[in-house]
Order: C-alpha cells, then sequence, then structure tokens
C-alpha cells in the first residue's frame, strides 16, 4: 500500500518532470535567436564582397596606371584573410560547418580566392614591368631620336625614314598597349624587323639604345597579352557570386531554421493545448471527485444522523437500565441504612437493656419488701401496739428498722430514678436514630446549634457502661470550640462508633493501661477536627484502605458497617473522616474533619 | 573658445611647428605607419624568445643570431651560419618592417611572420629544431613558464611561441627615415640631390616595383626580366628557382618577393644569393636585369643618395 503510493507519487513527479522539460525544450527551440551570428556572418560575407570588388578595382588601375602604389593590391587581400578567419570563427555556432553542402561552398570560396591571388600575384609582376615599359617608351624613343639629330654625317633622308619607323614602332607598340590584337602584334613585329634593318645602319653608339628600345617593346609584346589574359581570368572568376552563395546558404539556413522555429513554435502551441486540455480534464476530474467526496459525506452524515438515533436510543435504554439499576441500588441502600440504623439502634438498645436490667434488679432486691415484713409485724401487734413497740424485743427495733428502711428505699427510688432517666434518654436517641434513617431517605440533615464538648460527653455517656466494664480511661483533650452549626445525630453517630471501635480495639490489651483520648479544636479556622486516639491493637498497612469499605471488620462479631457509615455520614457532611495508625500493635488514631460552621450569635 | 579647445590648438600649432606647416605628401611610396598597439607582455615575451637560443636544437642560435636589429636587421654575410656550422642557401633578409611585407621569406613561402618563425625553427639548417622539444625546452624554464601563464591563457605551445614572436617583430619598425620625414610634408630634410636621386628612381622606373609603405615587400617579381641574371652569374643553386619552389609552376622560375628597400644602405650583401657587395653592384644588377636601361654614372650617384635616405632609426640611434 505504502509502497505502491510512492511509487505513484513517483511516477506522477517524474511525469511533471518530463512535461515540464518537454515545454522548455520546445520553448527553447521556439525561441533560440539565430538572428545576431547570421547578420554577423553575413555581415562579414558583405564585407569581404565589397573587399572583392575593392580589390578588383585597384587592379583596374593598377592596369591603367592611375596608381602606381601596388599596396591596394594587397590589403584588400589580406584584410579578406582576416574576415575569413573571423568568419571561420563565428560560423561553426551554426553546426552547418559539417554539411557536406557548406564545405563544398566553403571550399570553391577558398579555392577560387586562392587562384585569384595568384593571378593577381603574376598580374602585379606583369603588370609592373608592362607599365614600366610603356612609360619608358617614349623617353627611350626621344632619346634616339636626340642622338639622330645629333647626328652629322648620316643621310639624312635614311635618319627620315628611320625615325619614321620608329615613331611608328612607338604608335603601334602604345597601340598594341590599347588594343592586343594580332593586326597590331604583326605590325609591332614589322616594326621591330625594320629596327633591327635599321639598327645596321646607324652608327655603333646608338646600337645600345636601340636596343632596348627593341627590348622593352618585345617586353610589351610579350607582357601586354599576359597581363591582358590575366586580367581576362582575374575578371572571371567568381569570387562574388561564390560569396553570394555562402550568403544564400546562410539565407536558406535561416529560413530553415525560421521553418522549424515556426514548426516549433506549433508544436510547442499543440502542447500547450494539450496541457490546457489536460488540466481542464483534471479539474473535471477533480471536480467530479469532489462532488464523489460531497456525496459520500452526505451519506456519511445521513449513516451519522442513522447512528446517532441509535445511538439515543441505546443510551435511552442504558438509562432505563440506569435507573433500574440505581433504583436497586437505592433499595440496596435503603437496606445498608436499614442495617445500619438497626446497628445503632442495637447500640443503644445495649444501655436500654443494662437500664432495665439494673431497674429490674433494684426493684427485685427493693428494700420495700422490708417494709411488707415490718407492716406484718404491726399487723400481728395490732392491739398492743404500743407495748409492742416500746416492750417488745422485736418491736423495739421495728422504728429504727423502719427509719432505715425510709433512707434505703429513698436512695434506691434516687438509683431507679436516674437509671430510668438514662434510659429515657437512650429511647430519645433511638427515635433520633429513626429520624436520622428518614434523613437519609430524602430528608435534609437537621443543622442545630451544637456544643462539640457536650455532644462528645454523650457520646461518653452512652458508651458509659462498656467503657467501665473494660476499665477504660478516657483523656478528654477539648480546646476552646465555639457553638456550631451541625448535624447532631450524624456527629454522635461518628462518635460513638469511634469510641465504640477505640474501645475493642483495646479489649485484649493487658500490658499497659487503655487509655482512649478524645480531642476537638479548630484547626485554620474553617475547620472543625475531632480526633478520638485509642493505645490499642492498630490497623496494619494492607487494612489501612479497606477499613472505610462496607463489610470489612476485624471482629468475630463485627458486621462491617460502622466505620462505612461513619465515612458515609463525614462525606455527607462536606467532611471526611481518615484513620492513622503506626502499625499493628501501636494504637491507632481516627480523625473527622468538618467544615467549621459557626452558630448565628457566636464571635 | 574653451580654454580647453585653446589649449589643445596652441599644442597642434606646436606639434606642426617642425614641419614646417606641410601636407603628407602624395607619392606611390608612403611613411612607415606608427607602431601597432599590442599586448606589451606578449611583446616583451618575445623580445626574450627572440634572443632565445635554445630555440635552436643546441642553443647556439637566436632569431638575433643573424638579425641584428642595431644594424640594419641582417647579418653581414651573404650566407648566415645555420645552427651545425654550416652556411645558409640564402641571404638573410631584414627583419625590421618585416611585418609589412605581404609575405615572408625571398620566395614569400610564409604568408604571416608566425609561419615565418615556423618555419626557421623546424629548418634542418638554421635552428634544426622541432616545436615540441621547444615547448618542452620553454615550459621547464620557471621564468618562461609564468611569462607564458600571464601573456596567454593556454600557457606555452607552439603557436603561442610563434605569435610572441611575431608580435615583437610587428614593432620592429626602422621609423623617422628622413625620407619618411620628407614623405611626411618635411621637404627641407632632403637635399636636392636626394631629391633629384628620388625622382630619377621614379623615373627609371625602379617603383615599378618598389613602391608603398615598404619600398618593395608588395609583389613577386621575376629577377632577370630584361636579360638572364642566373646564366651570367653562373653557378645555379636550388635557391635561384624561387618561386618556383613554391608552386612548381614554370611560370614562376627565378621569382622572387621584391625585397624592401628600407634601410638598404646598411643591408649589404644584396639579393636573395648575397651576391651584390655594395650598393652600387646592386643598383647595377638591377638597371641591366630589371630595368634594361643603362643609368648616367651621374642618376646611379643620385640614386644612391637617395637610397640613402631610406635608412631608419632603431632603439633611438640611426642604423
Amino acid at each position: 500500500m505504502k509502497v505502491s503510493r510512492r511509487l505513484s507519487l513517483l511516477l506522477l513527479s517524474g511525469m511533471t518532470v518530463l512535461l515540464a522539460s518537454m515545454l522548455v525544450f520546445l520553448y527553447i527551440k521556439s525561441s533560440t535567436d539565430p538572428a545576431s551570428g547570421y547578420s554577423d556572418a553575413r555581415d562579414l560575407i558583405g564585407r569581404m564582397k565589397q573587399l572583392n570588388a575593392q580589390w578588383e578595382t585597384e587592379i583596374l588601375k593598377a592596369r591603367i596606371a592611375i596608381s602606381h602604389d601596388y599596396d591596394p593590391l594587397v590589403a584588400p587581400l589580406t584584410e579578406m584573410t582576416r574576415l575569413w578567419q573571423q568568419f571561420e570563427a563565428i560560423e561553426p555556432s551554426h553546426e552547418r560547418s559539417d554539411s557536406a553542402v557548406w564545405q563544398a561552398r566553403y571550399d570553391a570560396y577558398l579555392t577560387l580566392i586562392k587562384e585569384k591571388t595568384r593571378l593577381v600575384e603574376q598580374f602585379k609582376s606583369h603588370n609592373a614591368v608592362l607599365r614600366n615599359s610603356l612609360a619608358f617608351l617614349p623617353t627611350a624613343e626621344d632619346d634616339i631620336q636626340n642622338q639622330f639629330a645629333h647626328l652629322q654625317d648620316h643621310d639624312k633622308l635614311q635618319l627620315q625614314n628611320i625615325a619614321t619607323d620608329t615613331y611608328d614602332l612607338l604608335l603601334s607598340s602604345l597601340e598594341f598597349a590599347q588594343v592586343a590584337s594580332d593586326d597590331k602584334a604583326a605590325d609591332i613585329l614589322v616594326g621591330q624587323n625594320k629596327l633591327v634593318v635599321n639598327k645596321l645602319r646607324l652608327p655603333e653608339e646608338l646600337h645600345e639604345q636601340v636596343d632596348i628600345l627593341g627590348n622593352h617593346i618585345a617586353l610589351i609584346l610579350r607582357e601586354q597579352p599576359i597581363v591582358n589574359s590575366l586580367l581576362t581570368r582575374i575578371e572571371a572568376i567568381p569570387v562574388a557570386s561564390r560569396l553570394d552563395d555562402i550568403t544564400d546558404l546562410f539565407n536558406k539556413d535561416e529560413q530553415q531554421i525560421d521553418t522549424s522555429q515556426q514548426r516549433y513554435h506549433l508544436y510547442m502551441l499543440v502542447f500547450s493545448a494539450l496541457l490546457v486540455l489536460l488540466l481542464l480534464f483534471m479539474t473535471i476530474r477533480l471536480l467530479r471527485s469532489f462532488a464523489e467526496i460531497n456525496r459520500v459525506n452526505r451519506d456519511l452524515q445521513t449513516a451519522n444522523e442513522g447512528l446517532e438515533q441509535r445511538v439515543e436510543a441505546r443510551t435511552r435504554e442504558l438509562k432505563d437500565t440506569q435507573s433500574e439499576l440505581l433504583d436497586t441500588a437505592r433499595q440496596a441502600g435503603m437496606a445498608e441504612i436499614a442495617t445500619n440504623v438497626l446497628h445503632n439502634v442495637g447500640n443503644v438498645l445495649n444501655s436500654v437493656n443494662i437500664s432495665a436490667d439494673l431497674v429490674t434488679r433494684k426493684l427485685r432486691t427493693s428494700k420495700a419488701l422490708g417494709l411488707g415484713k415490718a407492716m406484718q409485724l404491726i399487723n400481728e401487734h395490732r392491739g398492743d401496739l404500743g407495748h409492742f413497740i416500746t416492750e417488745d424485743e422485736k418491736g423495739k427495733l421495728l422504728p429504727g428498722y423502719l427509719n432505715q428502711l425510709v433512707e434505703a428505699i429513698a436512695l434506691e427510688q434516687q438509683g431507679i430514678t436516674d437509671e430510668l432517666a438514662q434510659l429515657s434518654k437512650s429511647v430519645d436517641h433511638i427515635k433520633d436514630i429513626v429520624a436520622t434513617q428518614q434523613s437519609y431517605a430524602g430528608a435534609n440533615s437537621l443543622m442545630e446549634p451544637l456544643q462539640v464538648s457536650e455532644l462528645l460527653e454523650d457520646a461518653l455517656r452512652m458508651n458509659s457502661g462498656a467503657l467501665t466494664r473494660h476499665h477504660v480511661t478516657v483523656v478528654k483533650d477539648y480546646a476552646e470550640v465555639p457553638t456550631v452549626m451541625g448535624d447532631k445525630h450524624r456527629m454522635l453517630l461518628i462518635l460513638i462508633n469511634l469510641i465504640s471501635n477505640a474501645k475493642y480495639a483495646m479489649s485484649d490489651l493487658s500490658d499497659r493501661p487503655r487509655e482512649m483520648t478524645l480531642g476537638v479544636k479548630v484547626v485554620d479556622d474553617s475547620i472543625l477536627q475531632v480526633s478520638v486516639k485509642d493505645e490499642g491493637e492498630g490497623i496494619s498497612a494492607e487494612n489501612m484502605t479497606r477499613i472505610f469499605a462496607h463489610g470489612f471488620t476485624t471482629r468475630k462479631e463485627g458486621h462491617g458497617f460502622g466505620l462505612h457509615s461513619c465515612a458515609l455520614a463525614a462525606i455527607e457532611m462536606n467532611g471526611h473522616l481518615t484513620a492513622h495508625s503506626d502499625g499493628p500493635g501501636k494504637g491507632a488514631l481516627f480523625t473527622l474533619k468538618i467544615p467549621l460552621k459557626i452558630a448565628e450569635g457566636e464571635t | 573658445m574653451s580654454p580647453y579647445g585653446f589649449t589643445l590648438l596652441i599644442t597642434l600649432m606646436l606639434g606642426l611647428c617642425p614641419m614646417a606647416s606641410a601636407e603628407p605628401l602624395d607619392e606611390p611610396l608612403k611613411p612607415l605607419p606608427p607602431v601597432p598597439v599590442q599586448d606589451p607582455q606578449r611583446v616583451e615575451l618575445g623580445r626574450q624568445l627572440f634572443n632565445e637560443t635554445r630555440l635552436s636544437v643546441n642553443n647556439s642560435l637566436s632569431c638575433a643570431s643573424c638579425h641584428h636589429l642595431e644594424k640594419g636587421g641582417g647579418d653581414n654575410k651573404a650566407f648566415s651560419i645555420g645552427f651545425n656550422g654550416q652556411p645558409l642557401t640564402i641571404n638573410t633578409p631584414s627583419v625590421l618592417n618585416a611585418s609589412l611585407n605581404f609575405r615572408q621569406f625571398w620566395n614569400g613561402r610564409a604568408a604571416t611572420l608566425e609561419d615565418q618563425a615556423h618555419a626557421v625553427v623546424q629548418s634542418p639548417t638554421e635552428m634544426g629544431n622541432n616545436w615540441e622539444h621547444v615547448v618542452q625546452t620553454l615550459s621547464t624554464d620557471p621564468a618562461y613558464h609564468s611569462a607564458f601563464g600571464n601573456a596567454y591563457p593556454d600557457g606555452v605551445t607552439a603557436a603561442n611561441v610563434q605569435n610572441a614572436l611575431a608580435t615583437y617583430e610587428r614593432t620592429l619598425l626602422s621609423t623617422n627615415s628622413r625620407f619618411d620625414q620628407y614623405l611626411l610634408g618635411n621637404t627641407d630634410i632632403l637635399s636636392l640631390d636626394e631629391k633629384y636621386g628620388y625622382q630619377r628612381f621614379k623615373d627609371y622606373g625602379c617603383i615599378a616595383c618598389h613602391q608603398g609603405v615598404n619600398i618593395g615587400g608588395n609583389m613577386y617579381q621575376k629577377f632577370g626580366v630584361m636579360g638572364d641574371y642566373f646564366q651570367a652569374r653562373g653557378n645555379l643553386t636550388e635557391s635561384d628557382l624561387g618561386r618556383y619552389l613554391v608552386t612548381k609552376d614554370e611560370e614562376d622560375r627565378n621569382v622572387f618577393k621584391v625585397p624592401s628597400l628600407r634601410n638598404v644602405a646598411v643591408n649589404a650583401p644584396y639579393f636573395h644569393d648575397g651576391a651584390a657587395k655594395t650598393l652600387e653592384e646592386a643598383v647595377d644588377v638591377m638597371f641591366k636585369y630589371q630595368l634594361g636601361r643603362v643609368p648616367s654614372d651621374e642618376d646611379k650617384a643620385l640614386i644612391i643618395k637617395f637610397l640613402g635616405t631610406l635608412t631608419g632609426e632603431w632603439g633611438g640611434k640611426a642604423l
């Protein structure tokens, strides 16, 4: 799953990169600008053409002897060579140099320029000597004519003829220089022959001059056709058109590039269109999947709602179940409370029982029976009552006995009255416990002003019999505590239980005095703290957490409701009951902490 | 007029004063151009290489061994001595103003100064070396190594050695000859005879070949237009074939590059064969075999006087 996702992601990015690079490729292909290279190259070719023309002009100028300086015939070629090198340096950027067509054109140009150079060099050489001889001809002729003028001993007519011949020869040569026709050449040959003949007629000192003239004319005759033919050949060399060919190639190439550029433009257009279509397609797909998602969402929502309804129904069922359970629990609770109440009532009934027992025992052993016996004696001696009382041995004792009896009966009555008062108090407590049970059943706890010390005394008194029986010494560590508002019966319930527990805890104690410490104080001005401390068997650590649990007890006859109900009662008073023991055999300290509520009218 | 313009005008006037307020003359002969502006590092490197004997295979010869710049750019022998102690077969032409020749060597076989240097170093009679060895030798020299590194992006290569030499040689112009000053308008600098000499030089047709900026050196010409020089001289050598050696064209037999006449007075002996020991002899040969003319002694003397004005300066001193 994960691998395939990564793979598809890789594929997607690959596709994206491919498309992007394709676009870039097409863009580059369609926008490469060959203009500068082409224009440079064409410019160079143009300049070479210009130089070629200039070269030809200079050749013609040299031909007609306007210029005597041959540097201008060198410079254009040098410049053309330089430009060609420059051209070759930029040309390879067109990537056409390998192509046979281009190479052929270049070779054609180079061959031609080489040939033309060769011809021009020959032209320069031949033209130089030709021009020189032509320039010399008039001078040479003048020299000869001057020599003729100085000849004294010659036939004037013959000299005249020779001069004419020479002059004709000169003219023929000059004409030949203009039009190098065969006729003129023949004329010159005739003239030369005449000159040779004439030379013999002239004196020795003129022979050299004539020879020089002859030589130069021969040179003209020889060189002029050569120069002419060279010129014709030079003109025939189509350097310019070869350059044009190269320019043509450039034009074609550029056109081709333009075409390919246009083609790439088209490709790019098509490609872009395809991309747009793809995008469109993907957008539609996206919209569709969006709709799909929406639909699924709606379905989910519907399903969700159904689910909620079902959950609600279930919740309702659960609630019902819960309330049933609650009812059950309540009943259980009520049962627990009942057990509680009965336990407490049992505790108090113990006292009632004891009181009743005491009264019964006192009544059974009452001295009032003695009164009956005394009355019997009186009744027996009804006649001689006076004698009997004064004389009879027994009768003399009677008044004293009666006096003693009165005292004893009065004492007895006093004891019975006290015991009955205690009994009635216990019955009151039972009444209260029952009332408390009613409060569990929903009635709010009854808050009343309480003197905590009195409450403690009541609790002690309720346990007084047992405490006396078990020889427990009670140490009272009461601090100054104001009258507080509290739930008397809950407090009392807790205290009775704690005192009772302390008493039981010390029941097996024999090695040290059984001492119980009751404490009361106010902590932090906000908490009323009542503590019951014993020196008994203590609480083991593992039991420490369980002692408040319902049904927990360490006693054989215990039922495990005492501390549990105490803890509940403490919580119901917004307080709490805690236990502390240093361990088994080290006694225990129970502390009740409840919020301090000072009764109105107290400060 | 702004103060700047005024100053400029004064400067120009002062600068032109020695020229005696004359225009340059329009003649078939042209004054030397100024020394071209080039990379000074390459020029200096070329100067060192020009005097570097390690260019020859046995460290015996440098360019300067045969081209004495202060003596006209050649040597005073008909044939210089090669690395192996054997004389060469052709006269050493001057290196001064060589850059103004349209081609190099007597037979014009080198199109550029670079080609010329290439040929001389490799010549089995001149330096007898090969470029691999030259490049290796120079590369191991730290001074050259760093100098080439500074002057050329690719360091020591055969092409760069040739280019450095050529670059230096382009600066070897024998400036300030009296004739150049004359051409530039200072017409008083030539004596009357010299001016007549120039006139004769033109009249006799010397300028048919010796013209332009280098007074020659811009065309080929057959040696012996008006007569057979070689037959007269005898003792034919291969070098006498001239350009034929390059083209194998019968047309080019005995054809040579027309040499420059600059500093001709101090460059004896003359011609490719060094056969003419003096300028007079050379002028005679030219008249006889090239011009086909017989000058008067007076004209010849005038022309020789004129040729003396073509001697320029090197290193600030007259050659």
